[in-house]
């Protein structure tokens, strides 16, 4: 998706990516983590539609001068282009986010680095752990009456520092008895382990990926031939669709909108089987 | 395991030249998508040669725990735009424990605090902005005096430049298209006044902490017998230092 957004660059197209993304967030967690997004998202588009055309004055279609410099169409629709992709951008992560829980995680990285993924789970386990210690030592620190909220400058940087030494002294420790105990629980020794995993390919898992890759395909053929594409610099170009272009367009259409496929049908069938 | 290692590394090989390829023959320049791609490559090789070391499970847990701290210690300085420790502890930790280990702990905070900020196109450049912080302090420790602290606080403060500079280049990256000098100008310009922040940050940081951290560190690794650099002669501005 985000390497079809990159290869678009139509308005409608783009409009269409965003649209169909927001829908399937929304089915992820009813558009919960897209809400405490939405003024970062917003700010950020506004801002770069607006400055775009009066950094950028290519383009032919002059709209009016400001300052002696030219204010153009094209700029102005380039501008608009940008903002989507960039939006698209953050869309993608936030479900990526949201997709991408640590079990999977770990399955995905496990089989290629596994001394990394162990590294990254452990530490991702490790900082709420080390948030709640960091609480801890600040209530003990604010009796001691070291503050970080009054004082100078200096003083609260220093106060703020010496929780997180008095953290790291506590924590480096422990970290031993951690060791000791993977130890125990055989982590490290030779042989071969099995483990559960939770995740594997069907034969209609299969079938899909072909169909989604071939669907990829044409809009890669598509795109290289120019369809799905619209000529910004240095003049616009036109706005109609030819036929190719819908064809681009559907597939496009399909492939984005397959987890809103999958999520729909499940939903119908929970309610239709009660 | 081994063969599948060296054909890990044949692959990210092969990936980085046919990126390369790529830009130079075919008249497709996704430069955000090229730079991410020549960025992962790089770190990959690290990352292997990490998994083909062998390393004793304590001192993956040691790395584990500096991460967290890296990414957590953000946390008692909300309060405090744009004072942030991370860059200080990657800096101590690539100094104590050497530069692949400051490359490691650098690069996976980058990831691990953006787990809970927010991951997105900079992370990549987040990661290698601070491995190589991490790293470059490693491979410094035994040149040129890095024990003194003036030095260690030009090169904290350097790095603050630099690691903004690194994270600017996202931004310049996914604009190609749109690209002028005033463009790069103007966000270097802009950016200036946080990087200096960063920099003033790192160098009060190692200069009130460095003697504490690094002495806290070297203890705990000479006490377990962590991370013994056998190539390296081990540092002896830090053996004694603080005392």
């Amino acid at each position: 998706m985000l390497t079809l957004a990159m290869y678009f660059n139509h308005p409608i197209f783009l409009v269409t990516i965003l649209f169909l993304l927001i829908l399937v967030n929304i089915s992820h967690d009813r558009g919960k983590d897209l809400r405490k997004w939405l003024p970062t998202l917003s700010i950020m588009s506004t801002l770069i539609i607006l400055i775009n055309p009066f950094l950028v004055s290519r383009g032919t279609t002059i709209l009016f001068y400001f300052r002696g410099k030219q204010v153009t169409l094209e700029a102005f629709m380039y501008g608009i282009t940008m903002a989507l992709f960039i939006a698209i951008i953050l869309v993608v992560f936030i479900s990526f986010n949201l997709i991408l829980n640590g079990n999977r995680f770990l399955y995905i990285f496990s089989k290629i680095l596994p001394r990394i993924a162990l590294m990254i789970m452990m530490a991702i386990r490790l900082v709420p752990l080390m948030k709640r210690r960091l609480d801890e030592i600040g209530d003990v620190q604010r009796l001691r009456g070291m503050s970080m909220t009054v004082g100078d400058f200096k003083t609260r940087v220093r106060n703020g520092m010496l929780r997180v030494q008095i953290l790291l002294t506590w924590s480096l420790e422990e970290a031993i008895h951690v060791t000791n105990s993977m130890k125990a629980r055989g982590y490290g020794t030779e042989g071969k382990k099995s483990s559960y995993t939770p995740y594997f390919m069907d034969k209609r898992d299969w079938v899909w990926l072909f169909v989604l890759a071939g669907l990829m395909m044409l809009c890669f053929y598509g795109g290289r031939l120019g369809y799905g594409k619209m000529i910004i610099y240095p003049e616009l170009g036109p706005w109609q669709f030819f036929w190719i272009d819908w064809i681009v367009f559907c597939s496009m259409f399909i492939i984005t909108s397959f987890p809103l496929f999958i999520e729909g049908r499940e939903k119908i069938r929970w309610k239709l089987s009660i | 395991m081994a063969n599948a290692r060296a054909s890990l590394i044949i692959v990210t090989i092969t990936v980085f030249v046919l990126l390369i390829v790529m830009y130079t023959v075919f008249n497709y320049h996704n430069y955000l998508l090229l730079s991410l791609g020549i960025i992962g490559c790089v770190m990959m090789l690290f990352f292997i040669r990490f998994e083909m070391k062998s390393i004793k499970t304590r001192e993956i847990v040691i790395l584990a725990l500096l991460i967290a701290i890296a990414a957590v210690a953000r946390v008692p300085f909300a309060g405090l735009p744009s004072v942030q420790p991370t860059s200080f502890v990657i800096i101590t930790v690539g100094l104590v424990f050497g530069a692949e280990s400051g490359f490691l702990v650098g690069a996976l905070a980058a990831i691990v605090s953006n787990m809970f900020l927010g991951q997105g196109p900079w992370t990549p450049w987040q990661m290698f902005a601070w491995g190589t912080m991490g790293m470059s302090a490693g491979l410094l420790r035994q040149f040129l005096g890095m024990g003194k602290l003036w030095i260690l606080n030009s090169f904290g403060f350097i790095w603050g430049f630099i690691f903004g500079w690194m994270m600017n280049l996202w931004i310049v990256f996914s604009n190609m298209h749109n690209f002028t000098w005033e463009f790069l100008v103007g966000i270097y310009v802009s950016s200036f006044y946080h990087d200096l922040a960063h920099a003033i940050s790192n160098v009060i940081f190692i200069s009130l902490f460095s003697v504490s951290w690094i002495r806290i560190l070297n203890r705990f690794k000479k006490k377990h017998g962590l991370l013994e650099d056998s190539t390296l002669k081990p540092s002896i501005a830090y053996d004694h230092s603080g005392k």
